[in-house]
């Protein structure tokens, strides 16, 4: 399928670096367009913000009031997800809540902004909100319902790149890129390192998109160019429950904190805005815990006494203005065109991940001198029918061989995940099959796992042991910001295992 | 609402709360048990760890801060705790072996050793030498045992796997508490006419005679024959449990199992009586005094909320050492968590300190800067502290 791929040197049109909601939008958008790419991802998809936000399909109401534009592309991009995307989207709806003493004035400009946006909107009052979403505060004034969605970033991103992968495109994840080839001035390929092997392979091609948000700079500058953003924290923690159906917004000025969006079977609140210079040195804090915890329960009192499983923080690449808070420096996008043979796609958001993609695609096309329109919001994603799901009863026929009792995924499942689809890295098979989402985070099924990719032979059992370790290092850091309650007692059980019955501590 | 009366009342039904039962019971006083369900030592490997920093036990135990629970007990009294816990584990018919003085190493499923006191005689073996060679077997089906992790990492062993008709360990462990079982178990193995010095297969050798089925597995094949502790669900951990459960009953210990403790009433400086939730009516359990042996925040005897840690029963104060943010170093794999040392504070007879109760004593992992999982040092702090508390607190019932 990979023509032009002669040993370790690829030739291709387009080099994509980034296999995010971008990256990957940008592969299928070329891929409908009939011009041939590779893409290449240092992790697994979804691996940098992407997978790191909270699963929001913005009504664009957050930002009816601050950023109008936004807000209308937003709003567009939302409908053409609902349609192409309907395996990705649940199409949950959202309200914003007021609270006493949040602002009436700024409701009423809210309201009218959305209106102007074409954001539609419902006034409730309190008691029908409370219908709707039992767990809300009781004491909140009233409620707007806007139509916010949840939204699974991994998904979007592998059916993105299915169609790139059926339409002869390359997507080479766990490759990353360490050299952008230069003659004469000019980017002509990219030289990669494929982390699993250790081999380095070279891809030549016309034209190399930089796709890589909070990385833009860094590989804008491997090309001799660069690419200046402000880069910003955003910390987001996961509760236990799915204690509501709807996507919760605070209706005040956008602050932290104010968002929580249901996902399968928990919820996800955030997000604080730190400003930080390194993306790869970023760590949640637990006062930022606290932080967005204390302002979740305002909205859902539950949110305070919940169980928190995990987490987890992302770095927004958002363009650079003079502004020093960060959350007023435009979520917009752009492109730029380096000039030499390098354009990066900087800033946007989740939401408008297909208008970014479009953009940027037009913009090499132009380049190209060819003409093609884009298609993307035409054409459905490929590969959502074999989405059918898997149902309960399916997983519990099998139920002696299950390795993951909290999302029930069975042996067989593992082991498919494994065959057909070459998976080494254990993430992979977390992204893929949810072994290890649920409330144990893995600390039970993740050696189970391992064990079984070791018995496979697709892992020697010193090399399984060794990604054990770094796993387990992994996942602590995840959950250390979270830990009290029920959760800080099954971490505690957890260390016993690793740390007692199985010995893997150092001073052991 | 039925009241009844005891000398002595221990709530917490884990190793500590069991040995300060036993201790209380076997100096005369009229005790009773309080225990919301069974105890975590059921998810434990079933060894007595003591100390396991070091080679020596005792001697790592000299080396700790005087303000380690340890030290309140004393050398003498962690020896004649530990003889007292083996003499009732060899009446209970679950001997156990080990020195006080010297750790012994035992091979954990992924093929690393790990360091502990005293063993279920299953264990006995487990400490080899490296030149020997090792035949595991494996079961069929099994979760947590890839017997490819101990072959990987000891040169001169392989391995064999046995289909006992069901993967758990609690449904293997089952059969071979079946005389029939065990016997087609045993001519399967002659078959394969091991070669190797020494067989480890996992802790699933019978519930009830485990030490017998070992002797019976390696008198017919003529080798050294271990049994490998694995994850919870553990069986060696829960025949340790249960083992001492039926001593308890043999000495008329009288158990208030699955109870949950509604409410304290206390007079003055006493604690007078707990009041049990039954599915009939409501119990009064009335003591003239009390031992608290409810366990660490696994076992629920401690709580952590988001700003501050609560002891569950009689809320007494409870010493934190820095603030949540602190609580767990970066390192998973470093230990030695400050969380660790939280807990309730003692003074020498293992009373509470700053509780304002004088009929109330505590011991095990509740016990503030007691550390027992940097220190690998669970069970025998348990035993340890168990028998002391009961002690004190049958002095003072005296």
């Amino acid at each position: 399928m990979f023509y032009g791929e002669s040993g370790y040197m690829i030739k291709t049109d387009v080099v994509i670096i980034g296999g995010g909601a971008t990256g990957c939008g940008i592969a299928r958008d070329l891929a409908l367009r009939g011009i041939h790419h590779y893409l290449v991802e240092k992790g697994d998809f979804a691996n940098g913000a992407t997978g790191a936000c909270h699963g929001l399909l913005h009504s664009g109401a957050r930002y009816a009031v601050t950023d109008p534009e936004a807000a209308r592309e937003c709003i567009s991009e939302n409908a053409i997800l609902r349609r192409i995307a309907r395996k990705c989207v649940e199409p949950t709806g959202g309200l914003f809540v007021r609270l006493p003493g949040d602002s009436k004035r700024y409701r009423d400009t809210f309201l009218s902004n959305c209106e102007e946006a074409g954001i539609s909107t419902e006034v409730l009052s309190a008691s029908r909100a409370l219908d709707l979403v039992p767990e809300l505060n009781p004491s909140i004034e009233e409620a707007v319902v806007v139509p916010d969605c949840s939204i699974d970033p991994f998904r979007l991103c592998m059916l993105n790149a299915f169609t790139s992968r059926h339409k002869g495109g390359g997507i080479l994840t766990h490759h990353k890129v360490i050299d952008i080839i230069r003659e004469r001035g000019r980017c002509t390929g990219v030289k990669v390192l494929d982390r699993f092997t250790s081999q380095i392979k070279e891809i030549r091609a016309k034209i190399i998109i930089n796709a890589t948000g909070a990385w833009g700079d860094t590989i804008a500058r491997m090309g001799g160019s660069d690419a200046p953003m402000t880069l910003s924290k955003g910390s987001l923690i996961i509760s236990n429950h799915r204690l509501t159906n709807m996507v919760i917004n605070r209706l005040r000025p956008p602050s932290d904190g104010d968002i929580i969006v249901p996902n399968e079977a928990v919820c996800l609140a955030g997000t604080t805005s730190i400003p930080v210079d390194d993306p790869d040195a970023v760590e949640v804090d637990p006062r930022e815990v606290d932080l967005v915890a204390t302002q979740a329960e305002q909205m859902l009192p539950r949110f305070g006494t919940t169980r928190l499983i995990r987490a987890y923080t992302g770095v927004r690449p958002l363009l650079k203005a003079e502004a020093s808070d960060s959350r007023s420096i435009s979520r917009g996008f752009k492109i730029i065109d380096h000039k030499n043979g390098m354009f990066s796609i900087l800033g946007g958001k989740l939401s408008t991940y297909r208008l970014m993609a479009e953009k940027t695609v037009d913009a090499v096309v132009e380049e190209f001198g060819i003409k093609a329109r884009c298609k993307t919001a035409d054409i459905p994603l490929d590969g959502q029918d074999e989405l059918s799901g898997y149902p309960l009863s399916k997983r519990l026929k099998d139920i002696d061989n299950i390795v993951c009792e909290c999302e029930l995924v069975d042996r067989t499942q593992v082991e498919n995940a494994i065959n057909s689809l070459g998976i080494q890295y254990i993430g992979d098979i977390q992204h893929r099959t949810r072994l290890g989402m649920g409330p144990c985070q893995g600390g039970f099924c993740t050696y189970r796992a391992l064990g079984i990719m070791q018995e496979t032979g697709r892992l020697t059992p010193d090399e399984s042991i060794e990604i054990l370790k770094e796993f387990l290092q992994r996942r602590f850091r995840g959950i250390r910001p979270a830990l009290w309650g029920d959760q800080l007692r099954e971490e505690q059980l957890v260390e016993s295992i690793y740390l007692g019955i199985l010995s893997m501590g150092q001073r052991a | 609402m039925s009241a009844y009366e005891y000398d002595a009342v221990v709530i917490g039904g884990g190793v500590s709360g069991i040995m300060a039962s036993l201790t209380l019971a076997s100096k005369g006083f009229k005790t009773a048990l309080v225990s919301r369900g069974d105890p975590v030592c059921c998810l434990s490997t079933g060894c007595i760890d003591v100390f396991s920093h070091s080679d020596e036990p005792l001697s790592g135990i000299r080396a700790l801060l005087p303000d380690h629970p340890y030290s309140l007990v004393g050398e003498k009294g962690i020896v004649d705790a530990l003889s007292f816990f083996s003499e009732i584990m060899e009446e209970a018919g679950l001997p156990y072996e080990g020195d006080p003085g010297r750790n012994r190493k035992i091979l954990t499923p992924i093929g690393s050793t790990k360091c502990t006191c005293l063993v279920p005689r299953t264990m006995a073996h487990a400490d080899m030498p490296s030149n020997e060679y090792l035949h595991v077997i494996s079961f069929q089906g099994i979760k947590d045992f890839f017997p490819g992790y101990i072959t990987s990492r000891h040169r001169n062993s392989t391995y064999s796997v046995y289909d006992a008709g069901v993967p758990t360990t609690l449904g293997i462990a089952a059969r071979f508490d079946d005389a029939s079982f065990l016997d087609a178990f045993i001519t399967w193995l002659r078959g394969l006419e091991i070669p190797h010095d020494r067989v480890a297969l996992p802790a699933v050798l019978g519930t009830i005679d485990p030490a017998s089925v070992v002797e019976k597995i390696s008198r017919a094949i003529g080798r050294k024959v271990f049994e490998i502790p694995t994850l919870p669900p553990s069986i060696p951990g829960l025949r340790l449990f249960r083992a001492l459960k039926r001593v308890m009953q043999n000495r008329g210990i009288h158990l208030y199992w699955g109870k949950e403790i509604t409410s304290v009433e206390r007079q003055g400086c006493t604690v007078e009586a707990v009041t049990l939730a039954t599915t009939g009516r409501a119990k009064r359990v009335q003591g003239r005094a009390f031992v608290l042996a409810t366990g660490s925040f696994v076992s629920g005897g401690l709580f952590a909320g988001r700003d501050s840690v609560r002891e569950t029963v009689f809320d007494l104060p409870v010493f934190v050492p820095v603030e949540r943010r602190d609580w767990f170093n970066t390192d998973f794999f470093s230990g030695g968590h400050s969380i660790e040392r939280a807990g309730v504070r003692v003074d020498r007879d293992f009373r509470p300190v700053e509780s304002k109760i004088d009929n109330l004593f505590a011991c095990g992992s509740i016990l503030a800067e007691c550390e027992i999982m940097s220190l690998q040092c669970g069970h025998g702090l348990a035993v340890a502290t168990g028998v002391a508390a009961a002690k004190s607190c049958a002095q003072g019932l005296s």
